[in-house]
């Protein structure tokens, strides 16, 4: 049962008592989006703090709280959310929801902390350097959203944490944090009036206040191809990352896209999978995703092939992509990947905590009614016709960013060789951010 | 398991006549491997319960009924991992799971995934040092195409090129993925080749290079001939369908299997360390890393129990011990993690720790020396004792939210202990633990001269630079 009426918080509770254990989230409509300028990592630094003391609490008395009532507490920030999320075994849930009701009411901030806590993010986005495929993420995303907040990283980097405060913080809490601008999910051991109860009471200590604006833009598609290369020593594999601008929930094809993606990429035995993979052997994974946000996302394409076959790798995904555009999907393809999808709908809403989360996206993404519901009618409704069309319409060819993670001596010139038509290239030192 | 660990009987003798009638009707015309009985009922927490069936061919028969969504786990469990491995063939059975997703006479290549999908089913596999699993999603309704097309691969695979060399290749590129190119993946392969010098353990489950590269078919085919055989295997089936529907699907499919002789291991225990073991390698990495492997206890020691306790105060979360001293309150690290080893012989205690900025892996050491004399020294407190019991018992319960989740728990310790309801065995154990049995085992187990290091060492291409200006434009 669901209640999302004028401003008031969204509330949604799915009971099951399969388990004795109850999950939560309480997500915020505001995320790294509302980062100011130069100011980035602002809105997960914000959340990290509010487990970092509370009225009655220091750090250190809240996560012994929170291992003592055998419960978890996380505070993930997204480009369009900040959410805090919890689990506790059934027999503490009471305790549980008056700890996380202080947290977020009535926070601390304190000044010698959120230093802390600044010098420790500092030495993770160090430590993240060692993650290749999360770097040519980066470097991939950096690149196609350019000057889009979609192209920021949600952690910051060292410089513009440098210039957070705890004056910042506060007003981060004051503008974002309030009963409007929140979303409450629970599942797990409850009943609805209890998950209900529950809402009420975490979000009790909150000013009614308004719901923040979605500040993103459309991006806009970056013309031309470019290959940004990060360039980090010693690699015998290359992670790599191709694609553009791929769907809006909101399209009309968005679900034809989402089914023709799956047929060339989104199964072990898609197009993309079976060329790279099983007929070459070039690399482990071979994936292809359009993923969404509140707007248009990316369209990509993973692979890992050794540094020697990441050209003819390359090569090969663009001729494939090539194809996908020119020719589509075949009857067989579709027919094969509808069937998919509909039967193992089952593995989409089989807990409770799917299923409400869910409708945590559907109010966060503000998708189109019955966008979950009617999953199966959609996908059921897709024709070939439709399909290929939104391929050919939503992705390019020409306008691409291929996201390189390799040894730059060795490889660089060979792979900025594989791609035709090519308008920059940029190489970045791995260790740049 | 020494006798005191064992918790209150969870393991009922079949009821004379249990699924008798049941059994009678699927055991009337079948021949002698298939003919089934029911071994045993066995409490899985306090409200499921497994059912153990064995065929007339040895295979066993795990099944929990779970009506609350129209999905079904079925995964099956061989009793063969790296540890069955020898010297120049290392990474075999890992090879091997990949190519278990192959052609079969039945079968043609590619089919076996192209129809499970089709049907709306996932499948994937894992191989570790004691065992190799196969695992498959499913509809309730795509059951029996799951079941008979298990079946076939265990009976029927065709091994032959092309397919064997490029699955090599495709195992040589997850290599580079997970290890030669990864920290962690390098370093823990190396922290397990230092501490084990006689035992399986010692060499990774993915296999060197050199072996990868060399497998012929024929060594492929003799290892399934001699590993992959119905007395060698758990069939696990977790979901929304009856022991007369999943019984039926074993007879018709499993029942002409016949078994196998399966070899005597020829295990090589590990000597006593006597002396600290110390490595030093340089990689691609910002900062310095220490990896510590401390000889542990076997999954099913008395002792397991208190070390995983012990490991939950000093790493488990921010309020743990390590995570305080090392990365909030010296600020010298920016990840803290422990693992207790969870395999069928003693294997490792495992600890990693990376440091901050320019801070070193001896400053590292030191501080963990530091908390570890601590804790060897004076008993820890009743309230630290409880939040990582409180956070443990959660843990077991999130792992059981899906049907997968609970086939694994149940094919693991099944595989691994010979007890399917073991998971909660270890719950109830740790329930029991008290502040003495800690300081015993971090006074058995925290010790010096039984540890192996790995000092890693930043390969000198590192800059701390953030300037974004540091890209360098190049004309195309």
């Amino acid at each position: 049962m669901s209640t999302a009426t004028g401003t008031a918080p969204a509330v949604h509770i799915e009971p099951s008592d399969a388990l004795p254990i109850v999950s939560v989230a309480v997500t915020f409509r505001s995320g790294s989006a509302h980062d100011p300028e130069g100011r980035e990592g602002l809105a997960r630094i914000f959340a990290r703090m509010l487990r970092r003391g509370a009225h009655g609490y220091s750090s250190q008395q809240i996560e012994e709280a929170i291992d003592a009532l055998g419960a978890e507490l996380a505070a993930d920030v997204s480009v369009s959310s900040t959410t805090v999320h919890f689990e506790v075994i059934r027999r503490s849930l009471d305790a549980m929801v008056d700890l996380v009701a202080n947290l977020l009411a009535r926070p601390t901030f304190d000044e010698r902390e959120l230093s802390r806590l600044l010098r420790e993010s500092e030495a993770e986005i160090i430590e993240a350097r060692d993650n290749d495929r999360a770097l040519a993420s980066r470097a991939f995303r950096r690149t196609l959203f350019a000057g889009h907040p979609y192209g920021r990283r949600v952690s910051g980097h060292i410089a513009t944490l440098r210039t957070i405060g705890e004056g910042d913080v506060r007003a981060f809490y004051a503008r974002h944090i309030c009963r409007a601008n929140a979303i409450v999910i629970v599942s797990g051991d409850v009943t609805d009036a209890e998950g209900r109860e529950v809402a009420e009471r975490l979000l009790a200590g909150l000013p009614e206040g308004e719901r923040v604006a979605d500040p993103v833009p459309p991006p806009v598609a970056k013309p031309g191809r470019h290959l940004v290369f990060v360039d980090k020593p010693d690699r015998s594999q290359t992670q790599m990352v191709i694609g553009g601008l791929g769907t809006d929930a909101h399209d009309s094809d968005h679900t034809a896209l989402f089914v023709a993606n799956t047929a060339f990429g989104g199964t072990f035995t898609s197009r993309l999978m079976q060329e790279v993979r099983a007929k070459r052997g070039w690399s482990y994974g071979a994936s292809s995703r359009v993923g969404f946000d509140r707007q248009r996302d990316s369209f990509t394409m993973w692979t890992a092939p050794a540094a020697a076959d990441a050209p003819p790798c390359l090569a090969l995904q663009l001729e494939l992509l090539h194809t996908f555009r020119d020719e589509g999907v075949t009857d067989a393809e579709l027919e094969f990947v509808k069937r998919y999808l509909v039967r193992s709908h089952a593995f989409d809403i089989d807990t409770a905590r799917k299923r409400v989360h869910q409708r945590l996206e559907a109010e966060l993404y503000s998708l189109p009614e019955g966008y979950h519901e009617h999953y199966v009618d959609h996908v059921q409704a897709v024709t070939r016709e439709a399909a290929n069309a939104s391929v050919k319409l939503r992705l390019s060819e020409d306008d691409l960013v291929i996201g390189v993670v390799g040894t730059h001596a060795e490889i660089g010139e060979v792979i900025a060789k594989a791609i035709p038509r090519l308008a920059s290239v940029t190489v970045v030192p791995f260790d740049v951010e | 398991m020494s006798p005191s660990a064992v918790p209150p009987p969870a393991v009922a003798p079949a009821r004379r006549g249990a699924h008798a009638d049941l059994l009678t009707e699927l055991n009337r015309g079948r021949s002698a491997l298939a003919e089934v009985r029911h071994d045993a009922a066995i409490a899985f927490g306090p409200s499921m319960r497994v059912e153990r069936f064995v065929l007339g061919n040895g295979l066993k028969v795990l099944l929990l009924e779970d009506h609350t969504a129209p999905v079904v786990c079925l995964q099956t469990w061989f009793g063969v991992g790296s540890r069955h491995e020898r010297p120049g063939k290392t990474g075999l059975a890992h090879l091997f799971e990949h190519l278990m997703f192959g052609e079969t006479e039945d079968v043609a290549h590619g089919a076996f995934d192209r129809l499970l999908e089709e049907a709306g089913a996932e499948t994937n596999a894992a191989t570790f040092l004691d065992w190799t699993y196969y695992h498959t999603n499913c509809p309730k309704d795509a059951l029996p195409l799951a079941m008979k097309l298990e079946a076939g691969r265990i009976a029927r695979l065709v091994l032959r090129d092309p397919q064997v060399s490029s699955e090599k290749e495709v195992v040589a590129n997850e290599r580079r993925q997970r290890v030669d190119d990864d920290v962690d993946g390098s370093v823990s392969e190396l922290l397990y080749r230092e501490a084990f010098k006689k035992h399986g353990y010692g060499w990774p489950t993915i296999g060197w290079m050199a072996d990868i590269q060399g497998f012929t078919t024929d060594d492929c085919t003799a290892f399934y001939r001699t590993y992959y055989a119905p007395n060698n295997a758990s069939l696990v089936i977790v979901g929304d369908v009856s022991p007369g529907e999943a019984l039926r699907l074993a007879q018709e499919h499993y029942g002409t299997l016949p078994p196998s002789t399966i070899p005597i291991e020829d295990v090589q225990p590990e000597p006593p360390q006597t002396e600290e073991r110390r490595s030093r390698v340089e990689k691609p990495t910002p900062t310095q890393k220490i990896a510590i492997g401390y000889k542990g206890p076997a999954l099913g020691d008395f002792d397991h129990a208190p070390l995983v306790l012990l490991n939950e105060i000093l790493f488990g979360g921010r309020s743990s011990r390590v995570h305080r001293a090392l990365v909030q309150e010296q600020e010298i690290a920016s990840e803290v993690r422990g693992w207790v080893g969870s395999f069928r012989d003693p294997a490792l205690y495992d600890v990693f720790l990376s440091a901050r900025g320019e801070h070193t892996g001896a400053e590292l050491l030191a501080a963990l020396d530091h908390v570890l004399e601590a804790v060897r020294r004076d008993p820890l407190s009743q309230g630290e004792l409880d939040r990582a019991k409180a956070r443990l018992e959660l843990g077991t319960l999130q792992g059981l939210e899906t049907v997968s989740g609970k086939a694994e728990q149940i094919g693991f310790y099944e595989t691994v202990l010979g007890d399917p309801a073991a998971l909660f065995d270890k719950l109830y154990a740790y329930r029991r633990v008290s502040v003495g049995d800690l300081l015993r085992v971090a006074r058995r187990y925290l010790i010096d001269s039984s540890r192996t290091i790995i000092e890693v060492f930043p390969d000198g291409t590192a800059e701390d630079d953030d300037e974004e200006d540091a890209e360098e434009e190049v004309a195309a």
